[in-house]
């Protein structure tokens, strides 16, 4: 069980604003993805219970949707915009650094599990380009490479100095990936 | 010229629902409530009032294509995924003033006799979404939103849903099958979504800049709107301007303003010591224009006049410090990574496509692969379920034209021109 009982009916009963509860899919599985980080496996028998989908239906949802993940990712998920408005400012450039101060390929944890920086579309930010998205939530514009080092800092001191480390309340509380703990 | 969806944007924090009475906000709804469907219909075809999230259809007829007698419930979905690049200006609008996209929303869906919206957000506005549905929240109890609203016997609902990324789910059947829970593949059509659509049910989807436009239409007269605009454009619009300028932003003018005042004079020009080259009138899938075109009113006429398209009117400016095949490689790539990998042209050809313009960037291009371009652009573009591989390759066909001499420069060079050569 990963959805207490409470929950499970926050979920129902939103499932019930439309026809077929397959549309509320989305909203299950961003549920679930806010208080693990990502999607366990375990969670999708759940929602596949409320939706009516079965896990592989899901996974078709999961995969082709950009913003779910079947993985848990660092504390912080940092999304660099790399299109066209934010590549004519420099976006190479800031993807490089933040990737660099990650110290782990793009799209892995870091190593005292505070990052993951992934490449992104368009993020709705081009006016502030070259933009960034930390945690689907918060907005890093006019950034350069140092802009963004100073920011990814930023975050490594905070998960020291708190041992919860759910800053934000949405990502991450719980997620404790094994091979990823601080050493 | 008054700004109509920008007029709140003064406010540090968005309006409350108090806030945005006192300035006047859903007033509009005592007038429009109650009146004869056929009349406002008229009103908004009279208007002139096209859709502005860049198709640019005129919105009265698309209503028009409503049946008299469809059956209930007739759903109006308002499309706020813009995740176009060089395209967020709806995003102002969510998060600056979101009780005036509700009072839109209302106006509209009245018109149609809607018995349910669904605001469709992209997953990563999330927090404008949240913002709109606390709007939402308070618009309830105040009444503008349920069973019988302000008395006039009309109910309506408003769902804000919200997606979770995907460029295509902008487009209209795409959304509906994101909306629904499944991939966001476009449909076929027809049929059309106005005759079967969400569930199967009739449903009319349109651009929350278009919804915003409408109680200011329906109130103050299709007069009134056209004569918002300048040099033959019709009401205002929500430009904005990004890449290579000083001072990117998003700007509600008259429709009608001219490429040369966005980026002069709202934009803050070009970055000291720049030339412009090119821009992209709204969007990335628009063909360029070029400086000579600058003076060419931005209305819905005036870039199809050259051979490109208005778009969103969201312009995005290239100047020399970018090769522009390095450019059209960014852009197709989005389009090769967004594709929803329906069909092969585009799941397939797009990738490809940015593989032969790579070479030209590495200098291994040789006179076959210019042709080549030529020819995967001419057999993608009509080889499509939807638009989106089209929108991917017609600013290529057009800088096949515009900017041969630099693909012929790259071949003869053997490099990229900006990195020498030339
Ligand atoms: S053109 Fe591309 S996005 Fe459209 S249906 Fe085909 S694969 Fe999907
Ligand atoms: S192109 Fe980077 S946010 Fe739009």
């Amino acid at each position: 069980m990963t959805l207490n009982e409470q929950e499970i009916e926050h979920l129902k009963e939103h499932i019930g604003h439309y026809p077929e509860p397959r549309a509320g899919a989305i909203y299950c599985l961003y549920f679930v993805q806010d208080k693990y980080g990502y999607i366990p496996r375990e969670s999708m028998d759940e929602v596949g219970e409320l939706t009516g989908l079965s896990p592989v239906q899901l996974d078709e949802i999961i995969t082709f949707y950009t913003l779910l993940r079947r993985r848990p990712v660092g504390r912080n998920l940092i999304r660099v915009c790399t299109n066209i408005s934010c590549h004519t400012r420099g976006a190479k450039e800031v993807l490089a650094a933040a990737q660099e101060q990650s110290g782990v390929p793009l799209g892995e944890i870091s190593e005292d599990g505070s990052v993951t920086v992934l490449p992104s579309i368009c993020l709705g930010l081009c006016d502030r380009a070259p933009a960034a998205l930390v945690n689907d939530d918060e907005v890093l514009g006019e950034l350069t490479p140092d802009k963004i080092r100073d920011e990814m800092a930023r975050y490594v001191s905070q998960a020291m100095n708190s041992t919860e480390a759910s800053a934000n309340g949405r990502l991450i509380a719980t997620l404790k990936p094994q091979s990823q703990e601080p050493k | 010229m008054e700004p109509i969806l920008s007029r709140n944007f003064d406010q540090k924090t968005p309006l409350d629902l108090a806030g945005f009475r006192d300035r006047g906000g859903y007033a509009s709804l005592n007038n429009i409530l109650g009146r004869p469907r056929d009349e406002l219909l008229q009103e908004v075809k009279d208007s002139g009032l096209r859709g502005c999230g860049g198709a640019g259809f005129p919105t009265g007829v698309k209503w028009g294509f409503l049946a008299k007698d469809a059956p209930h419930p007739v759903y109006l979905v308002i499309n706020l995924d813009e995740s176009e690049p060089g395209s967020c200006k709806d995003r102002q609008i969510l998060y600056r003033d979101p009780h005036t996209i509700i009072e839109g929303v209302i106006a509209s869906a009245y018109v149609l006799d809607a018995d349910k919206a669904f605001v469709f957000v992209r997953g990563e506005y999330r927090s404008g979404a949240e913002g709109l549905e606390k709007a939402v929240q308070e618009a309830r109890e105040a009444g503008y939103l349920g069973k019988n609203i302000l008395g006039s016997g009309y109910s309506l609902d408003i769902d804000v849903h919200l997606s979770a990324g995907r460029y295509i789910c902008g487009e209209e059947t795409a959304l509906l099958n994101a909306l629904e829970g499944r991939r966001g593949n476009p449909r076929s059509k027809p049929p059309f979504p106005i005759v079967s659509g969400l569930w199967g049910q009739p449903t009319v989807v349109n651009n929350v800049e278009t919804v915003s436009h409408v109680p200011y239409i329906l109130t103050k007269g299709a007069d009134w709107f056209k004569g918002q605009g300048i040099n033959g454009g019709t009401g205002t619009h929500i430009y904005q301007v990004s890449g290579c300028v000083n001072k990117p932003g998003t700007f509600e003018l008259p429709m009608g303003t001219t490429a040369r005042e966005l980026i002069y004079e709202h934009a803050g020009g070009l970055r000291e010591g720049r030339e412009l080259v090119a821009f992209q009138p709204g969007g990335t899938s628009t063909p360029f224009m070029l400086p000579e075109h600058l003076d060419i009113p931005l209305t819905w006429d005036g870039p199809s006049s050259v051979g490109s398209r208005l778009g969103t009117g969201g312009l995005i400016v290239m100047d020399d410090s970018i090769c522009p095949i390095d450019y059209l490689i960014n852009v197709v790539d989005f389009y090769a990574m967004e594709s929803c990998g329906f069909c092969t042209p585009c799941r397939d050809g797009l990738p490809y496509l940015v593989h032969v313009m790579k070479k030209f960037e590495e200098g291994t291009a040789t006179d076959k692969d210019l042709a080549l371009v030529e020819e995967l652009c001419d057999t993608i573009f009509p080889s499509t379920h939807c638009a989106h591989a089209p929108g991917a390759v017609m600013p290529v066909q057009g800088a096949l034209k515009q900017f041969r001499h630099v693909f012929e420069a790259h071949i003869k060079n053997q490099c990229c021109t900006l990195q020498g050569g030339q």
